[in-house]
Protein backbone atom coordinates (compact mmCIF):
# COMPACT_ATOMS: atom_id res chain seq x y z
CA UNK A 1 0.00 0.00 0.00
CA UNK A 2 1.40 3.31 -0.93
CA UNK A 3 0.57 6.32 1.08
CA UNK A 4 -1.26 9.57 -0.19
CA UNK A 5 1.21 11.92 -1.87
CA UNK A 6 0.80 14.65 0.65
CA UNK A 7 2.13 12.43 3.42
CA UNK A 8 5.38 12.51 1.44
CA UNK A 9 7.83 9.48 0.89
CA UNK A 10 9.01 7.95 3.79
CA UNK A 11 7.55 7.62 7.67
CA UNK A 12 10.39 8.57 10.04
CA UNK A 13 13.11 6.89 10.54
CA UNK A 14 13.43 5.52 14.00
CA UNK A 15 16.66 7.63 15.26
CA UNK A 16 14.29 10.59 14.63
CA UNK A 17 11.22 9.01 16.72
CA UNK A 18 13.58 8.81 19.52
CA UNK A 19 14.40 12.75 19.17
CA UNK A 20 10.73 13.40 19.74
CA UNK A 21 10.47 10.82 22.38
CA UNK A 22 13.29 12.77 24.11
CA UNK A 23 11.69 15.94 23.62
CA UNK A 24 8.21 14.44 25.22
CA UNK A 25 10.83 13.36 28.46
CA UNK A 26 11.91 17.19 28.95
CA UNK A 27 9.09 18.59 28.35
CA UNK A 28 6.83 16.42 30.71
CA UNK A 29 9.92 17.12 33.22
CA UNK A 30 10.07 20.45 33.10
CA UNK A 31 6.19 20.71 33.29
CA UNK A 32 6.41 18.49 36.76
CA UNK A 33 8.99 20.77 38.24
CA UNK A 34 7.08 23.75 36.72
CA UNK A 35 3.84 22.27 38.53
CA UNK A 36 5.53 21.65 41.77
CA UNK A 37 6.89 25.01 41.97
CA UNK A 38 3.75 27.24 40.50
CA UNK A 39 1.50 25.15 43.15
CA UNK A 40 3.65 26.62 46.30
CA UNK A 41 4.30 29.70 45.33
CA UNK A 42 0.67 29.83 44.15
CA UNK A 43 -0.41 28.82 47.65
CA UNK A 44 2.14 32.05 49.06
CA UNK A 45 0.54 34.31 46.74
CA UNK A 46 -3.11 33.63 47.13
CA UNK A 47 -1.98 33.82 51.36
CA UNK A 48 -0.49 37.41 50.33
CA UNK A 49 -3.87 38.78 48.62
CA UNK A 50 -5.82 37.13 51.49
CA UNK A 51 -3.74 39.84 53.71
CA UNK A 52 -5.61 42.51 55.42
CA UNK A 53 -2.43 45.23 54.98
CA UNK A 54 -2.50 47.11 51.62
CA UNK A 55 1.02 46.95 52.02
CA UNK A 56 1.23 43.52 51.20
CA UNK A 57 -1.96 43.07 49.39
CA UNK A 58 -1.17 46.03 46.54
CA UNK A 59 1.93 44.30 45.60
CA UNK A 60 0.63 40.68 44.99
CA UNK A 61 -2.09 42.06 42.90
CA UNK A 62 0.15 43.94 40.69
CA UNK A 63 2.51 41.12 40.57
CA UNK A 64 0.15 38.69 39.54
CA UNK A 65 -1.88 41.30 37.17
CA UNK A 66 1.40 42.22 35.00
CA UNK A 67 2.00 37.92 35.27
CA UNK A 68 -1.02 37.20 33.75
CA UNK A 69 -1.59 40.62 31.50
CA UNK A 70 1.42 40.07 29.09
CA UNK A 71 2.40 37.18 26.80
CA UNK A 72 3.90 34.22 28.32
CA UNK A 73 6.48 34.77 25.13
CA UNK A 74 7.79 37.94 26.61
CA UNK A 75 8.11 36.85 30.25
CA UNK A 76 10.28 33.95 29.13
CA UNK A 77 12.12 36.18 26.74
CA UNK A 78 12.40 39.14 29.22
CA UNK A 79 14.17 36.62 31.70
CA UNK A 80 16.41 34.32 29.10
CA UNK A 81 17.63 37.69 27.40
CA UNK A 82 17.14 40.56 30.41
CA UNK A 83 18.25 39.06 33.06
CA UNK A 84 20.91 37.51 31.86
CA UNK A 85 22.50 40.82 30.96
CA UNK A 86 22.42 42.14 35.00
CA UNK A 87 24.15 38.60 35.67
CA UNK A 88 28.12 39.87 36.88
CA UNK A 89 30.19 38.30 33.83
CA UNK A 90 31.97 35.86 35.96
CA UNK A 91 28.04 33.84 37.34
CA UNK A 92 27.18 34.12 33.46
CA UNK A 93 30.04 32.06 32.52
CA UNK A 94 29.18 29.86 35.39
CA UNK A 95 25.48 29.14 34.21
CA UNK A 96 26.49 28.57 30.72
CA UNK A 97 29.57 25.45 31.31
CA UNK A 98 28.30 22.40 32.26
CA UNK A 99 28.10 21.76 36.22
CA UNK A 100 27.98 18.09 36.90
CA UNK A 101 27.16 16.96 40.48
CA UNK A 102 28.37 13.60 41.52
CA UNK A 103 26.52 11.05 43.67
CA UNK A 104 27.05 8.13 45.23
CA UNK A 105 26.23 4.33 43.54
CA UNK A 106 28.07 5.97 40.21
CA UNK A 107 24.79 8.67 39.62
CA UNK A 108 25.40 12.41 38.65
CA UNK A 109 23.14 15.11 38.35
CA UNK A 110 23.66 17.58 35.88
CA UNK A 111 23.33 21.29 36.66
CA UNK A 112 20.44 22.38 34.25
CA UNK A 113 21.48 24.68 31.26
CA UNK A 114 20.75 28.70 31.60
CA UNK A 115 17.56 28.24 29.10
CA UNK A 116 16.12 25.70 31.11
CA UNK A 117 16.54 27.72 34.60
CA UNK A 118 15.02 30.94 32.28
CA UNK A 119 11.96 28.78 31.03
CA UNK A 120 11.53 27.08 34.42
CA UNK A 121 11.47 30.91 36.39
CA UNK A 122 9.17 31.90 33.34
CA UNK A 123 6.50 29.46 33.60
CA UNK A 124 6.37 29.04 37.29
CA UNK A 125 6.12 32.51 37.66
CA UNK A 126 3.49 32.84 35.27
CA UNK A 127 2.40 29.61 36.02
CA UNK A 128 1.31 30.27 39.84
CA UNK A 129 -0.65 33.52 38.71
CA UNK A 130 -2.89 31.64 37.47
CA UNK A 131 -2.97 29.07 39.95
CA UNK A 132 -3.13 31.55 42.80
CA UNK A 133 -6.82 33.21 40.80
CA UNK A 134 -7.85 29.27 41.16
CA UNK A 135 -6.98 28.82 44.75
CA UNK A 136 -8.77 32.18 45.60
CA UNK A 137 -11.65 31.17 44.18
CA UNK A 138 -11.96 27.45 45.87
CA UNK A 139 -11.37 29.77 49.17
CA UNK A 140 -14.19 32.20 48.17
CA UNK A 141 -16.55 29.10 46.99
CA UNK A 142 -16.60 27.52 50.53
CA UNK A 143 -19.80 29.24 52.23
CA UNK A 144 -19.21 31.93 55.06
CA UNK A 145 -22.15 29.93 57.35
CA UNK A 146 -19.17 27.23 57.35
CA UNK A 147 -16.61 29.61 58.87
CA UNK A 148 -19.53 30.58 61.25
CA UNK A 149 -20.77 27.15 62.26
CA UNK A 150 -17.06 25.91 62.53
CA UNK A 151 -16.52 29.00 64.90
CA UNK A 152 -19.82 28.58 66.87
CA UNK A 153 -18.19 24.83 67.45
CA UNK A 154 -15.50 26.41 69.58
CA UNK A 155 -12.92 25.99 66.58
CA UNK A 156 -9.72 28.61 66.45
CA UNK A 157 -9.14 30.72 62.91
CA UNK A 158 -6.66 28.24 62.20
CA UNK A 159 -8.41 24.88 62.90
CA UNK A 160 -11.59 25.99 61.35
CA UNK A 161 -9.33 26.70 58.27
CA UNK A 162 -7.62 23.57 58.50
CA UNK A 163 -10.53 21.37 59.29
CA UNK A 164 -13.45 22.98 58.02
CA UNK A 165 -12.53 25.60 54.92
CA UNK A 166 -9.07 23.69 53.75
CA UNK A 167 -11.12 20.08 52.96
CA UNK A 168 -14.08 21.93 50.90
CA UNK A 169 -12.20 24.42 48.61
CA UNK A 170 -9.98 21.41 47.97
CA UNK A 171 -12.55 19.38 46.53
CA UNK A 172 -13.66 23.18 44.39
CA UNK A 173 -10.23 23.48 42.99
CA UNK A 174 -9.15 20.20 42.23
CA UNK A 175 -10.69 20.75 38.36
CA UNK A 176 -9.62 24.25 37.40
CA UNK A 177 -5.98 23.03 38.94
CA UNK A 178 -5.94 20.12 36.36
CA UNK A 179 -6.99 22.38 34.16
CA UNK A 180 -3.77 24.64 34.85
CA UNK A 181 -1.48 21.93 35.06
CA UNK A 182 -2.48 20.63 31.44
CA UNK A 183 -2.18 24.18 30.32
CA UNK A 184 1.22 24.10 31.96
CA UNK A 185 2.33 21.17 29.60
CA UNK A 186 0.86 23.13 26.89
CA UNK A 187 2.89 26.04 28.16
CA UNK A 188 5.98 24.27 27.82
CA UNK A 189 6.30 24.21 24.22
CA UNK A 190 7.61 28.09 24.24
CA UNK A 191 10.59 27.21 26.08
CA UNK A 192 11.80 26.01 22.58
CA UNK A 193 12.09 29.24 21.36
CA UNK A 194 14.95 30.03 24.01
CA UNK A 195 16.41 26.59 22.48
CA UNK A 196 15.23 23.89 25.75
CA UNK A 197 15.29 21.22 23.42
CA UNK A 198 11.82 19.92 24.27
CA UNK A 199 8.86 17.80 22.23
CA UNK A 200 8.23 21.44 19.75
CA UNK A 201 11.98 22.00 19.60
CA UNK A 202 12.64 18.74 18.12
CA UNK A 203 9.57 18.21 16.13
CA UNK A 204 10.76 21.54 14.04
CA UNK A 205 14.44 19.85 14.39
CA UNK A 206 13.16 16.52 12.82
CA UNK A 207 11.19 19.18 10.33
CA UNK A 208 14.14 20.66 9.31
CA UNK A 209 15.92 17.11 8.75
CA UNK A 210 13.75 15.52 7.16
CA UNK A 211 11.06 17.71 5.95
CA UNK A 212 8.59 15.56 6.45
CA UNK A 213 6.23 18.13 8.31
CA UNK A 214 3.32 16.10 8.49
CA UNK A 215 5.12 13.02 10.33
CA UNK A 216 7.05 15.22 12.76
CA UNK A 217 3.71 17.13 13.51
CA UNK A 218 1.83 14.23 14.03
CA UNK A 219 4.14 12.08 16.30
CA UNK A 220 4.18 15.43 18.45
CA UNK A 221 0.73 16.13 18.17
CA UNK A 222 0.18 12.46 19.65
CA UNK A 223 2.79 12.83 22.32
CA UNK A 224 1.46 16.01 23.61
CA UNK A 225 -1.86 14.66 23.39
CA UNK A 226 -0.66 11.11 25.62
CA UNK A 227 0.76 13.67 28.20
CA UNK A 228 -2.50 15.77 28.87
CA UNK A 229 -4.76 12.23 28.63
CA UNK A 230 -2.09 10.78 31.38
CA UNK A 231 -2.18 14.13 33.54
CA UNK A 232 -6.25 14.38 33.32
CA UNK A 233 -6.34 10.68 33.98
CA UNK A 234 -4.17 10.84 37.02
CA UNK A 235 -6.37 13.97 38.41
CA UNK A 236 -9.56 12.22 38.18
CA UNK A 237 -11.24 12.05 41.02
CA UNK A 238 -10.15 8.34 43.25
CA UNK A 239 -13.33 6.56 43.64
CA UNK A 240 -14.06 6.10 46.87
CA UNK A 241 -13.52 2.76 48.58
CA UNK A 242 -16.61 1.65 49.88
CA UNK A 243 -18.27 1.92 45.72
CA UNK A 244 -17.04 -1.04 44.00
CA UNK A 245 -15.41 -0.16 40.80
CA UNK A 246 -17.37 -0.26 37.80
CA UNK B 1 12.63 58.62 26.38
CA UNK B 2 15.66 56.86 26.10
CA UNK B 3 17.51 56.68 23.15
CA UNK B 4 17.02 53.27 22.07
CA UNK B 5 13.58 53.09 22.01
CA UNK B 6 12.66 56.35 20.45
CA UNK B 7 14.55 55.35 17.62
CA UNK B 8 12.80 52.10 17.07
CA UNK B 9 9.52 53.41 18.91
CA UNK B 10 8.25 53.89 15.16
CA UNK B 11 9.61 50.26 14.20
CA UNK B 12 7.90 48.73 17.37
CA UNK B 13 4.89 49.97 17.03
CA UNK B 14 3.83 49.77 13.64
CA UNK B 15 7.08 48.13 11.65
CA UNK B 16 7.19 49.68 8.31
CA UNK B 17 3.83 50.61 7.73
CA UNK B 18 5.09 53.20 5.41
CA UNK B 19 6.40 50.82 2.60
CA UNK B 20 2.88 48.88 3.03
CA UNK B 21 3.79 46.65 5.52
CA UNK B 22 2.31 46.58 8.66
CA UNK B 23 4.13 44.97 11.63
CA UNK B 24 5.12 45.54 15.28
CA UNK B 25 1.63 46.40 17.43
CA UNK B 26 -0.05 47.58 14.94
CA UNK B 27 -0.05 44.23 12.94
CA UNK B 28 -0.50 41.97 16.83
CA UNK B 29 -3.53 44.48 16.89
CA UNK B 30 -4.82 43.19 13.43
CA UNK B 31 -4.30 40.06 14.25
CA UNK B 32 -5.98 39.91 17.26
CA UNK B 33 -9.25 41.61 15.73
CA UNK B 34 -9.15 39.11 12.84
CA UNK B 35 -9.06 36.10 14.48
CA UNK B 36 -11.18 37.45 17.37
CA UNK B 37 -14.54 37.84 15.02
CA UNK B 38 -13.70 34.45 13.33
CA UNK B 39 -12.99 33.28 16.48
CA UNK B 40 -16.16 34.38 17.88
CA UNK B 41 -18.47 33.31 14.66
CA UNK B 42 -17.25 30.26 14.93
CA UNK B 43 -17.56 29.74 18.98
CA UNK B 44 -21.01 30.94 18.42
CA UNK B 45 -21.93 28.30 15.70
CA UNK B 46 -19.88 25.92 17.25
CA UNK B 47 -21.63 26.36 21.02
CA UNK B 48 -25.44 26.19 19.17
CA UNK B 49 -24.28 23.29 17.70
CA UNK B 50 -23.54 21.57 20.72
CA UNK B 51 -26.45 22.62 22.17
CA UNK B 52 -29.12 22.44 19.33
CA UNK B 53 -27.20 19.37 16.67
CA UNK B 54 -28.26 16.05 16.21
CA UNK B 55 -26.40 13.65 18.38
CA UNK B 56 -23.90 12.44 15.95
CA UNK B 57 -22.88 16.25 15.13
CA UNK B 58 -22.48 16.83 18.81
CA UNK B 59 -20.44 13.86 19.09
CA UNK B 60 -18.00 14.94 16.58
CA UNK B 61 -17.83 18.55 17.68
CA UNK B 62 -16.98 17.55 21.32
CA UNK B 63 -14.61 14.88 20.27
CA UNK B 64 -13.20 17.96 18.00
CA UNK B 65 -13.10 20.88 20.98
CA UNK B 66 -11.44 17.80 23.49
CA UNK B 67 -8.56 17.00 20.86
CA UNK B 68 -8.74 21.44 20.35
CA UNK B 69 -8.03 21.88 23.75
CA UNK B 70 -5.42 19.19 24.59
CA UNK B 71 -2.67 20.32 22.17
CA UNK B 72 -0.45 23.62 22.13
CA UNK B 73 -1.58 26.17 20.22
CA UNK B 74 1.79 26.29 18.95
CA UNK B 75 1.81 23.08 17.37
CA UNK B 76 -1.48 24.10 15.86
CA UNK B 77 0.86 26.91 14.61
CA UNK B 78 3.08 24.62 12.96
CA UNK B 79 -0.13 22.89 11.55
CA UNK B 80 -1.69 25.45 9.85
CA UNK B 81 1.96 27.33 8.81
CA UNK B 82 3.24 23.94 7.53
CA UNK B 83 0.49 22.39 5.84
CA UNK B 84 -2.55 24.60 4.77
CA UNK B 85 0.38 25.72 1.68
CA UNK B 86 0.38 21.67 0.98
CA UNK B 87 -3.04 21.01 1.28
CA UNK B 88 -4.39 23.64 -1.21
CA UNK B 89 -1.23 23.83 -2.81
CA UNK B 90 -0.70 27.59 -3.11
CA UNK B 91 1.12 30.11 -1.25
CA UNK B 92 -0.23 31.23 2.10
CA UNK B 93 1.26 34.00 4.02
CA UNK B 94 2.69 33.39 7.73
CA UNK B 95 -0.13 35.89 8.90
CA UNK B 96 -2.77 34.18 7.72
CA UNK B 97 -1.89 30.96 8.76
CA UNK B 98 -1.37 32.19 12.25
CA UNK B 99 -4.73 34.11 12.10
CA UNK B 100 -6.37 30.60 11.51
CA UNK B 101 -4.68 28.72 13.60
CA UNK B 102 -5.40 31.57 16.50
CA UNK B 103 -9.19 31.80 15.42
CA UNK B 104 -9.34 27.63 15.39
CA UNK B 105 -8.14 26.83 18.78
CA UNK B 106 -9.77 29.86 20.62
CA UNK B 107 -13.74 28.99 18.60
CA UNK B 108 -12.82 26.13 20.35
CA UNK B 109 -12.54 27.42 24.06
CA UNK B 110 -15.61 29.85 22.97
CA UNK B 111 -17.99 27.04 22.08
CA UNK B 112 -17.35 25.36 24.97
CA UNK B 113 -18.39 28.90 27.07
CA UNK B 114 -21.65 29.22 24.59
CA UNK B 115 -22.81 25.72 25.11
CA UNK B 116 -22.79 26.44 29.27
CA UNK B 117 -23.69 29.92 28.55
CA UNK B 118 -26.76 28.52 26.72
CA UNK B 119 -27.29 25.65 28.98
CA UNK B 120 -27.25 28.15 32.27
CA UNK B 121 -30.65 29.80 31.28
CA UNK B 122 -33.31 27.73 32.69
CA UNK B 123 -35.98 24.81 31.51
CA UNK B 124 -38.70 27.42 32.00
CA UNK B 125 -37.40 29.77 29.66
CA UNK B 126 -37.77 27.40 26.90
CA UNK B 127 -40.69 25.45 27.69
CA UNK B 128 -42.35 29.53 28.26
CA UNK B 129 -41.08 30.08 24.49
CA UNK B 130 -42.45 27.26 22.99
CA UNK B 131 -45.54 27.35 24.63
CA UNK B 132 -45.78 30.69 22.97
CA UNK B 133 -45.77 29.34 19.46
CA UNK B 134 -42.16 29.84 18.54
CA UNK B 135 -40.18 27.21 17.15
CA UNK B 136 -36.96 26.19 18.99
CA UNK B 137 -34.43 28.45 16.79
CA UNK B 138 -36.93 31.14 17.37
CA UNK B 139 -36.92 30.40 20.94
CA UNK B 140 -32.93 30.09 21.06
CA UNK B 141 -32.78 33.35 18.77
CA UNK B 142 -35.20 35.83 20.48
CA UNK B 143 -35.66 34.44 24.43
CA UNK B 144 -32.35 32.20 25.41
CA UNK B 145 -29.60 33.78 23.01
CA UNK B 146 -30.38 37.54 24.85
CA UNK B 147 -30.07 36.14 28.34
CA UNK B 148 -26.99 34.12 27.83
CA UNK B 149 -24.94 36.23 26.23
CA UNK B 150 -24.63 38.10 28.92
CA UNK B 151 -24.08 35.15 31.21
CA UNK B 152 -20.72 34.63 28.22
CA UNK B 153 -19.66 38.26 28.23
CA UNK B 154 -16.81 37.26 31.01
CA UNK B 155 -15.74 34.29 28.93
CA UNK B 156 -15.75 36.05 25.77
CA UNK B 157 -13.77 38.69 27.33
CA UNK B 158 -11.14 36.36 28.91
CA UNK B 159 -10.69 34.26 25.55
CA UNK B 160 -9.98 37.31 23.57
CA UNK B 161 -7.57 38.16 26.20
CA UNK B 162 -5.64 35.60 26.15
CA UNK B 163 -6.04 35.67 22.09
CA UNK B 164 -4.44 39.04 22.01
CA UNK B 165 -1.17 36.96 24.61
CA UNK B 166 -1.25 33.88 22.04
CA UNK B 167 -0.53 36.86 18.83
CA UNK B 168 3.15 36.56 20.45
CA UNK B 169 3.23 32.85 19.12
CA UNK B 170 3.15 34.09 15.59
CA UNK B 171 7.16 35.38 16.55
CA UNK B 172 8.00 31.57 15.83
CA UNK B 173 7.15 31.71 12.27
CA UNK B 174 8.80 35.10 11.37
CA UNK B 175 5.32 37.39 11.53
CA UNK B 176 6.63 40.66 11.87
CA UNK B 177 4.56 41.05 15.05
CA UNK B 178 5.02 43.09 18.25
CA UNK B 179 7.29 40.49 19.54
CA UNK B 180 9.00 39.08 16.57
CA UNK B 181 9.94 42.88 16.17
CA UNK B 182 10.73 43.38 19.41
CA UNK B 183 13.44 40.56 19.01
CA UNK B 184 15.04 41.92 16.30
CA UNK B 185 15.42 45.34 17.56
CA UNK B 186 16.90 43.35 20.73
CA UNK B 187 19.55 41.55 18.18
CA UNK B 188 20.22 44.76 16.63
CA UNK B 189 21.18 47.27 19.63
CA UNK B 190 22.02 43.86 21.95
CA UNK B 191 22.53 46.23 25.00
CA UNK B 192 19.18 47.03 26.86
CA UNK B 193 17.35 43.62 26.26
CA UNK B 194 15.42 43.87 29.80
CA UNK B 195 14.11 47.19 29.10
CA UNK B 196 13.42 46.67 25.39
CA UNK B 197 11.14 43.35 26.80
CA UNK B 198 9.71 45.50 29.66
CA UNK B 199 8.41 48.19 26.90
CA UNK B 200 6.96 45.19 24.86
CA UNK B 201 5.22 43.77 27.91
CA UNK B 202 4.36 47.15 28.97
CA UNK B 203 2.65 47.62 25.08
CA UNK B 204 0.66 44.20 25.98
CA UNK B 205 -0.57 44.72 29.65
CA UNK B 206 -2.16 48.29 28.25
CA UNK B 207 -3.50 46.64 25.68
CA UNK B 208 -5.25 43.72 28.02
CA UNK B 209 -5.59 45.50 30.90
CA UNK B 210 -7.62 48.22 28.64
CA UNK B 211 -9.58 45.62 27.13
CA UNK B 212 -10.18 43.82 30.78
CA UNK B 213 -11.30 46.90 32.00
CA UNK B 214 -14.08 47.77 29.01
CA UNK B 215 -14.96 44.57 29.47
CA UNK B 216 -16.32 45.04 33.00
CA UNK B 217 -17.97 48.25 32.16
CA UNK B 218 -20.18 46.69 29.27
CA UNK B 219 -21.15 43.66 32.19
CA UNK B 220 -22.26 46.32 34.35
CA UNK B 221 -24.02 47.88 31.61
CA UNK B 222 -25.23 44.78 30.46
CA UNK B 223 -26.41 43.88 33.93
CA UNK B 224 -28.41 46.96 35.11
CA UNK B 225 -29.02 48.46 31.77
CA UNK B 226 -32.57 48.11 30.15
CA UNK B 227 -32.87 44.86 27.83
Amino acid sequence: MTPPAWLGQNWLAPHYLIWLLKGALLAAWLALLVCIAATLLGTLLTALQASHQRAIRIPTDTFLSLHRNTPLMVQLLLWYFGVSGLLPDDAKQWLNTPHVLALPAGLSLAWPSFEFLAAFTALTLYSASFIAGELRAGLRGVSDNQRAAAQALGLTPWQTFRWIVLPQALVIVRRPLVGQYTAVIKNTSLTMTIGVAELSYSSRQVETETLLAFQAFAVATVLYLALVLLLQISGRKPVPAWRPAP
Amino acid sequence: MPDFLASNLDYLLWGNLAHGAPGGLLLSLLMSVAAGIVASALGLAGGTALVMGGPRLRSVLKTLVVLLRAIPVLMLIFWCYFLLPILFGIDIPGVLTVIAALAIINAAYLSQSVQSGIEAIGRGQWGAGLSLGLTRWQTLRHIVLPQALRIMLPSFINQWITLIKDTSLAYVVGVAEFTFVATQVNNREQVYPLQIFAFVGLGYLLVCGGLELLGRRWERRWRYGAA
